[in-house]
């Protein structure tokens, strides 16, 4: 029956045990098993802001924590993790022309009530570049984050986009949990500095020529 | 990692005809003064469609590229070694993931992309269809192939639309071990034991091919591609990015003592580039077309993995029990 | 000190730790996710540079170098459980030997840093994020896969039961037991055993498996004293082969 398998120059391949005709076979044509995303916010060092920094697919906010950790923070440093749910983040429009989204609330914010909710909230403050953490204000509805994020958190400068989720959609990595972070020093296998090489090439190329001179 | 060469729609006439003037003249405008487009902004459907099919076949390169290295990944010599070349794979991996994100900011489904990769209908790289047989092709590959990609992931970096350039920064960081690893490991070969010598060179022979295809053929400026470049989706010409890697590299190659399999490649003095055999754009056509060496096998682990892994996916998708939604950035 | 007693703890979590980062790094590239292929492959690697650092720590004491050691041996010279030699099978049986090793791992290390070979019971503070990780993973995906489809279910309960006489094996008995006790090195297989019976069953009820009646189950030994199925010599061949080209020449 082996002759039936694809043979690979991968040992792991031939262990899969693909049969030859695999390719004609029909696809399963189901709908997609398309899991749910969840946008990652990474702090870098300790102090510094929470920033965006992309996004993972998974079944539940724990776990898309863990993604997050190996897929954005398996190599750079790292101190703080964050991940919520794409559809819990509420995004205002863009703006342009030097006009922060701020200058477009008219109006004022609601007196916080018993009920309210903390709300963290993102600033963009140039195009191409990620969202940034910058602070966190207290409301009663995500209209009123907008306006108490105008009062408490606007900037000079112009910010392009806002976004705003509520502190309890965010799942961050526990205080208590932060030594997943300390792993071996000995990782700089990941690291391009760990491979220095010239000495050897140069010694090569002293070689070569001290034979093809004679 | 990833080449030139990519396929682009076909530009119709009527294309742009259906778009609003004066958005389109905003848009054209923005990318001139070099800001970003990012995800919610206005954009032509044609800018939208290129840009996945581009960003979706550099995704497919990177997991299909997992493949020919990870050819060597049990059996790679020495802790050292085998550590590299576990953390290299995995980083296409996770290339792979960046790009597939950046492009569902796009509108399109990361399933529907690997389907479209499993079903045919999408491409990836064509170097990604040659076997690796020896661990020197491996090493040739770290270096040599990860070299061509960065040429051209550096130039689209510069491009216009944010999520790819923001995905393209983190790669870039990456590429850059992956680099210095295969840099590394052929100068162990090539320095090494006669026996390990005549191992890379021989990969040498059999991967230089590949490698003048990976760019892909050479330009004819049209009305397409020069609309590609004003829109910076497409950012250099195949033939620059050939010619920035033969600087860049034939140089290292040489002082290896290896022997590049090309009797005319030379730096002309007069032009200032290199001279080099055409490669067979024929051999370059018929792989993208399906007749590899090695065509049939990638894809048919790609969909082993897809099919095997369905039950995890099917079972997460249950708890989650909630829809997907496209990623904001 | 027993520095035969020292070695033999060594080499046996050493041979562990390598044998089954290797067979892990074989779903580098194939896994069912691409971000569960990411994390399962970090794992991988955690798993054989922690081997690594044993094998520094054998060669500190006389030992051949790290590379030598893992890379020039028989299967009969390996100590690792014949639980981690096992082929990757489908990926629930690689997911139930990740939970139930790595909950094992945690808990030895745990213990071990507390050893009174300092060497040891710093590396086992170093890597105590590392494990941790690896048991936070494997919990959450056991605890979402285990109450999801049918077919999960299932699938993780096979698994399950096929692994556990082979996962008893982790804790087979030592010779020296005693004297590492003695010596205060280590706890011993028969503490470390009963703490991960408790910890894994904690992880299990909150899922729809059912844990076998643990002492109804024969535990698969062997593998600490040479023993191996036929899956371990292959496997040596396979990673050894470029390496054994030339053993002496630099890759
Ligand atoms: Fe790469
Ligand atoms: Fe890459």
């Amino acid at each position: 029956m082996a002759s039936t398998f694809i043979q690979s120059l991968d040992p792991r391949v031939t262990r899969l045990q693909m049969p030859e005709d695999i390719n004609q076979q029909p696809l399963q044509s189901e709908a997609l098993d398309q899991l749910v995303t969840f946008q990652v916010f990474m702090q870098k060092k300790e102090g510094k802001n929470f920033e965006h920094a992309g996004i993972v697919h998974a079944p539940t906010v724990e776990l898309a924590l863990l993604y997050a950790k190996e897929q954005y923070s398996r190599r750079f440093t790292c101190s703080g993790m964050a991940v919520a749910e794409t559809s819990t983040v509420m995004a205002s429009p863009y703006t342009d022309g030097g006009i922060s989204v701020y200058q477009l609330l008219e109006g004022e914010a609601e007196a916080t009530t018993a009920t309210a909710d903390v709300y963290e909230v993102f600033h963009l403050m140039k195009r191409g570049k990620q969202h940034e953490h910058a602070g966190s204000v207290e409301a009663n509805s995500v209209e009123d984050a907008f306006y108490k994020a105008k009062e408490s958190l606007m900037p000079e400068k112009p910010v392009l986009n806002i976004w705003l989720i509520r502190r309890d959609d965010l799942l961050t990595v526990d205080e208590e949990d932060k030594d997943i972070w300390n792993t071996l020093p000995e990782k700089g296998y990941r690291d391009a500095a760990a491979y220095k090489a010239g000495d050897k090439l140069k010694d090569f190329k002293e070689k070569n020529e001290a034979t093809s001179s004679h | 990692m990833y080449g030139g060469g990519n396929t682009f729609e076909k530009l119709q006439g009527t294309d742009l005809q259906n778009e609003d003037p004066q958005k389109l003249a905003e848009f054209e405008a923005r990318i001139q003064r070099g800001e970003k487009i990012e995800p919610a902004d206005w954009m032509p459907a044609l800018y939208r469609k290129q840009l996945v099919r581009m960003i979706e076949q550099h995704g497919h390169s990177e997991i299909i590229g997992a493949l020919p290295e990870g050819t060597w990944i049990t059996r790679a010599p020495g802790f050292k070694r085998k550590l590299s070349l576990m953390a290299k794979v995995q980083d296409e991996v996770g290339h792979a993931q960046l790009l597939y994100a950046a492009a569902e900011t796009l509108g399109k489904p990361r399933e529907q992309m690997i389907d479209d990769l499993i079903n045919g209908k999408s491409k990836y790289s064509n170097i990604f269809n040659y076997p690796a047989f020896t661990w020197a092709d491996a090493c040739t590959i770290s270096w040599l192939v990860d070299a061509g990609a960065i040429v051209n992931q550096l130039a689209n970096s510069r491009g216009s639309y944010g999520p790819y350039c923001r995905a393209l920064e983190r790669i870039c960081a990456e590429e850059s071990f992956h680099l210095k690893y295969g840099h590394h490991a052929v100068i162990h070969l090539a320095t090494g034991t006669p026996k390990q010598r005549e191992m890379m060179q021989a990969a040498l022979n059999r991967w230089w091919g590949p490698l003048m295809h990976f760019f892909g053929p050479p330009d004819k400026m049209s009305v397409h591609s020069e609309t590609l470049m004003r829109w910076k989706v497409k950012m250099a010409s195949n033939d620059d990015m050939r010619q920035q890697f033969l600087d860049m590299y034939v140089p290292k190659i040489w002082e290896l003592g290896l022997t590049i399999p090309d009797p005319l490649l030379r730096k002309n003095e007069e032009t200032g580039k290199w001279d080099y055999t055409e490669p067979d754009w024929e051999e370059f056509k018929r792989v993208i077309n399906g007749d590899g060496p090695l065509n049939k096998e990638r894809l048919a682990v790609r969909r082993t993995a897809e099919e095997r892994g369905k039950w995890v996916r099917d079972a997460m998708k249950k708890v989650a029990a909630k829809e997907y939604v496209t990623p904001l950035a | 000190m027993n520095t035969d007693a020292l070695k033999e703890l060594l080499y046996k979590i050493a041979d562990d730790q390598l044998i089954l980062g290797h067979r892990n790094s074989e779903w580098t590239g194939v896994g069912p996710l691409l971000e569960e292929d990411i994390a399962f492959s970090s794992m991988a690697q955690d798993k054989v540079g922690q081997s690594y650092q044993l094998y520094q720590m054998l060669h500190q004491m006389g030992e051949q170098e790290p590379d030598t050691v893992a890379f020039m041996r028989n299967a009969n010279q390996f100590h690792n459980s014949q639980f981690v030699e096992l082929p990757v099978g489908e990926y629930d049986f690689s997911l139930i030997r990740h939970f139930l090793f790595d909950h094992a791992e945690l808990i030895r290390f745990s213990m071990l840093s507390q050893s009174s070979y300092e060497p040891l019971a710093q590396l086992a503070r170093k890597i105590k994020g590392e494990l941790k990780y690896h048991v936070m993973h494997a919990n959450s995906i056991i605890k979402q896969l285990g109450n999801a489809t049918e077919e999960s279910i299932s699938r993780l309960q096979k698994s399950l039961e096929g692994a556990l006489p082979y996962a008893l094996g982790l804790f087979e008995p030592s010779p020296f037991e005693e004297a590492l006790k003695e010596g205060g090195i280590f706890e011993g297989e028969t503490a470390l055993q009963a703490k991960w019976e408790e910890s894994i069953r904690k992880i299990v009820e909150q899922t729809a498996l059912q844990l076998p009646d643990l002492k109804t189950l024969t535990p698969v030994y062997g593998g600490r004293s040479g023993v191996h199925t036929e899956h371990l010599q292959p496997l040596l061949d396979e990673m050894a082969e470029v390496f054994r080209v030339d053993p002496t020449a630099e890759w």
